[in-house]
C-alpha cells in the first residue's frame, strides 16, 4: 500500500464521490445551446475531468512520498492538525457545530434571542472556563451588535417566527425604534 | 497625472465620510493583518456585503487602502508569532520570528514599517503612470479570447500557490471552479447544479463563500490551536532599528522593489511570488547566505519591501484588464460587481474620478503605514494582548450578519459555515484556501469569455492562436504546467 494512510484514502473517496456527483448531475442540464456549440455542460465536464486526474495524482503522489510537501510557493508551515490531545476532537466537533446549529436556529428563533447564547458557547468553547468574564464578554459583544447592526445600521436582521422568540425581537425592535424617535 | 493625482486627493480628503473610510480603512487594515488568527482577508470579507451602501469610489477605495495596510500588519503575526497574515508575509516570518526570539522583535517590526512604506509608496507612483496607457491599450487589443487566456494563465499559476503539494494546488483551483459552475450557464442560462434548491439558482454567492473559508475557518483553526494548547502569545519589544542600519540595505530596498512591481503584475499569484523572489534574491545576492532564517534584518527587508511593492502593481491587471491578481483583489471585483459596474479598461473612460480615488488613496495609505505605523505599532502591540476566545465570538458575529445581510437568506448562513468546515478541513489538509478562492471568482469570467472568444473565432483554434496576446499566454500557461508536472512527478521519484 505504499505509503498510504487512512486519511489518504477517506480524502481520496470524497473528491471522488464529488466527482461522481457533479458528473452524474451534469446529465439534468444536458442541453445544447443554439448560440454556443459546445452546451452548459462542457466546462463543468472538462473541470471534472481534470480534477479526476488530479485526484488521481494526488493519491499517487501520497503512495510514493505519504504526507510529504513539495514546498510550493506561499505554503504555510502550520497546516498540520494537532490532534493528539484526545480532548481536541469532541472539542473541534463542537466548534464545528455550534455554529450550524447557531445558523438553523436563525429562523425559528432569531438572531437577537440566539446571538448571547451562540456568544456565551463561544467564549466557553474557546477554552474560557470562568463564569465572570463569560457573563460581562457576552454582553459587551452582544450591546456591540446590537449598537452596530440595530441601532447605528437599521440592517434587517432575522427575527424568528416562534413565539417568546418572536416576541422578544418585536420588543428588542420597538426599544431601538423609541430610541430611534429621541 | 498630477492633475489626476491632485483631483484625486481633493476627492478623498474633500469628504468627510469618504476621510472615515479611509482612516477606518488604514486602522482596521493594520490591526486585521496584525491580530494572529485573523487577516485583512478577513476584514475584508467582513466589510464585503456592507460596502453595498457606499458609494463605488467609497467601497473600491476602502478595499485598496486595506490591501495597502493589511499586507504590512501582517508581518506583525509573522515577526510576533511566526503566524504570516498572508501567504505573501511568509518569507517575513522567516528571519522576523528569529529575530523575536533573539529579543530584536522592535528592530524587525521597525524594518517591516519603513519598508512597507517605501516598497508601497514606489509602486503606487508607477501604477499611477501606467496604468491609465495599459488600459487604453487594452481597449484595442483586449478581448474576450485574450481574457480567457489571462484566466487560464492566472489559474494555472495560483495552482502552485499555497497548498502543501502541487497536485493538492491543482485540486483546490478546481474545487473552486466546480463551485462556480453551479447556478445558471453564462452563455445559454440553463441552471446548473441546483440540486432541487430554487435559492442555488443564482449561484454560490461570493459574499458567504469568502466570509467562510477565510474568517470562519480561520476561527476554526485557531480553535484547535487553543484545544490543542499551541497557542502562544508573542514577546514585545520595541527597540525600532537605526536609520544607519536601514541604510545598509539600499540596494536590498531597491532590488526588492522591482522584483515586487514585476511579479506583482501576474494575475493569480502577484506578492506572495514577489515576496518569495525577493527573499530568494536576497540570499543569492548576499556574502553571508548561511545567517538568513537565523535572524538577519535583510530577510525582513527584502521580503515586506516587495510585497508591499506587489499591491501597486496588483491594481494594474484589476483596473486596466479586470482580472484579480489575488484573493482580495478578487474581493474589489465583487465591490464592482455590487455596484454595477465592472472593472476593466472601460472603468477608465466611465469612472475616472473612481479611479483616481483608489490611486490617490492607495499612496496615502503608504505613507500612512510610514507615519501611523511607528506611532500605532505599540497601540497594535498592546491590543495582541486581547484574548482570543473574546475576539473570535465577535468575528463570528460579524461575519453571520454579513452573510445574512446581502440577501437576506439564512441558507447564506449555513453555505457561509459549510464553506468555513470546508475550508478548515482542506486547510488542514493541506489545501490552499486562495487557489479556491481564485477559482471561485476566476471560473465565471473565464467560461464566459471562452464562450465568447470561441464565437468570436469561429471555434477555429487556428483564428484563436493568430492572436499574438493569446499565443503568448497560452504558451506561457502551458510551459508553466508542463514545468508543474515536471516537479510533482520529479519531486515524487525522491522520497522526502
Amino acid at each position: 500500500m505504499g505509503r498510504l494512510t487512512r486519511g489518504s484514502w477517506i480524502e481520496f473517496g470524497i473528491f471522488l464521490a464529488i466527482v461522481a456527483v457533479f458528473y452524474g448531475f451534469s446529465f439534468e442540464f444536458n442541453q445544447t445551446i443554439e448560440i454556443y456549440i459546445f452546451g452548459a455542460t462542457a466546462w463543468p465536464r472538462v473541470v471534472i475531468a481534470l480534477l479526476l486526474i488530479a485526484t488521481l495524482g494526488n493519491l499517487w503522489f501520497q503512495y510514493k512520498n505519504g504526507s510529504a510537501s513539495q514546498g510550493t510557493i506561499g505554503q504555510s508551515n502550520d497546516d498540520q492538525p494537532d490532534l493528539s490531545d484526545p480532548g481536541t476532537i469532541p472539542r473541534m466537533i463542537a466548534v464545528l457545530l455550534t455554529p450550524f446549529l447557531f445558523a438553523y436556529l436563525l429562523k425559528p428563533v432569531g438572531i437577537y434571542a440566539s446571538a448571547p447564547f451562540f456568544i456565551a458557547a463561544i467564549i466557553w468553547l474557546f477554552g474560557e472556563r470562568r463564569w465572570k468574564p463569560i457573563v460581562i464578554m457576552t454582553v459587551v459583544i452582544y450591546v456591540i451588535f446590537i449598537g452596530l447592526f440595530l441601532v447605528i445600521l437599521n440592517a434587517p436582521l432575522p427575527q424568528g417566527n416562534v413565539s417568546p422568540f418572536y416576541d422578544f425581537s418585536a420588543w428588542i425592535l420597538t426599544l431601538n425604534a423609541k430610541l430611534q424617535g429621541l | 497625472m498630477i492633475e489626476n493625482f491632485l483631483a484625486g486627493s481633493a476627492a478623498l480628503f474633500g469628504d468627510p465620510l469618504t476621510i472615515g473610510i479611509f482612516v477606518f480603512g488604514v486602522i482596521g487594515g493594520m490591526l486585521f493583518g496584525a491580530i494572529p488568527g485573523v487577516s485583512m482577508l478577513t476584514l475584508a470579507a467582513i466589510l464585503l456585503p456592507f460596502s453595498a451602501a457606499l458609494e463605488p469610489a467609497q467601497g473600491v477605495m476602502l478595499f485598496a487602502v486595506i490591501y495597502c495596510t493589511g499586507t504590512y500588519g501582517g508581518a506583525i503575526t509573522a515577526i510576533l508569532f511566526n503566524i504570516p497574515g498572508s501567504p505573501e508575509n511568509a518569507p517575513t516570518s522567516f528571519d522576523g520570528y528569529p529575530m523575536t526570539q533573539n529579543g530584536q522583535s522592535g528592530k524587525a517590526v521597525g524594518a517591516a514599517v519603513l519598508c512597507s512604506a517605501i516598497g508601497g509608496i514606489a509602486s503606487a507612483l508607477i501604477m499611477m503612470a501606467a496604468t491609465e496607457p495599459l488600459a487604453q491599450w487594452a481597449i484595442k487589443n483586449i478581448g474576450p479570447p485574450e481574457i480567457f487566456a489571462l484566466v487560464f494563465f492566472g489559474l494555472i499559476v495560483a495552482a502552485s500557490v499555497g497548498a502543501r503539494t502541487i497536485w493538492k494546488g491543482w485540486m483546490s483551483v478546481l474545487i473552486g471552479l466546480l463551485i462556480a459552475t453551479i447556478g445558471q450557464d453564462p452563455v445559454g442560462g440553463i441552471n446548473r447544479y441546483n440540486f432541487g434548491l430554487p435559492d442555488l439558482a443564482a449561484g454560490i454567492a461570493f459574499v458567504p463563500a469568502i466570509l467562510g473559508f477565510f474568517a470562519v475557518s480561520e476561527i476554526f483553526v485557531q480553535a484547535e490551536k487553543k484545544a490543542s494548547g499551541k497557542y502562544k502569545a508573542p514577546k514585545v519589544s520595541m527597540t525600532f532599528p537605526s536609520f544607519l542600519e536601514l541604510w545598509m540595505h539600499k540596494l536590498a530596498v531597491f532590488r526588492s522593489i522591482l522584483v515586487g512591481f514585476f511579479c506583482g503584475i501576474l494575475p493569480g499569484i502577484g506578492a506572495t511570488l514577489a515576496a518569495f523572489m525577493s527573499y530568494g534574491e536576497a540570499v543569492r545576492w548576499s556574502k553571508n547566505k548561511e545567517e538568513f532564517g537565523k535572524g538577519k534584518l535583510e530577510g525582513v527587508i527584502s521580503a515586506e519591501t516587495a510585497n508591499n511593492a506587489a499591491t501597486g502593481a496588483a491594481m494594474i491587471p484589476l483596473l486596466a484588464l479586470g482580472l484579480p491578481g489575488g484573493a482580495l483583489t478578487a474581493m474589489m471585483v465583487a465591490v464592482f460587481q455590487m455596484h454595477d459596474l465592472q472593472p476593466g479598461p472601460l472603468v477608465f473612460m466611465l469612472s475616472p474620478d473612481l479611479i483616481w480615488i483608489v490611486f490617490a488613496a492607495m499612496f496615502y495609505a503608504n505613507l500612512s503605514i510610514l507615519i501611523i505605523g511607528v506611532l500605532e505599532t505599540k497601540t497594535i502591540l498592546n491590543l495582541l494582548k486581547i484574548p482570543f476566545q473574546f475576539l473570535a465570538p465577535l468575528i463570528l458575529m460579524l461575519a453571520t450578519v454579513g452573510a445574512y445581510i446581502s440577501r437576506g437568506l439564512v441558507l447564506d448562513v449555513m453555505v457561509m459555515f459549510l464553506a468555513g468546515i470546508m475550508g478548515y478541513l482542506l486547510r488542514r489538509s493541506g489545501f490552499s484556501i486562495p487557489g479556491i478562492v481564485l477559482g471561485l471568482i476566476l471560473g465565471k469570467i473565464g467560461e464566459q469569455n471562452f464562450a465568447q472568444g470561441m464565437q468570436m473565432v469561429h471555434y477555429d483554434l487556428g483564428e484563436y492562436f493568430s492572436r499574438p496576446i493569446c499565443t503568448i499566454l497560452i504558451v506561457a500557461g502551458v510551459i508553466t504546467l508542463l514545468s508543474s508536472i515536471y516537479r510533482a512527478f520529479a519531486t515524487s521519484n525522491k522520497p522526502v
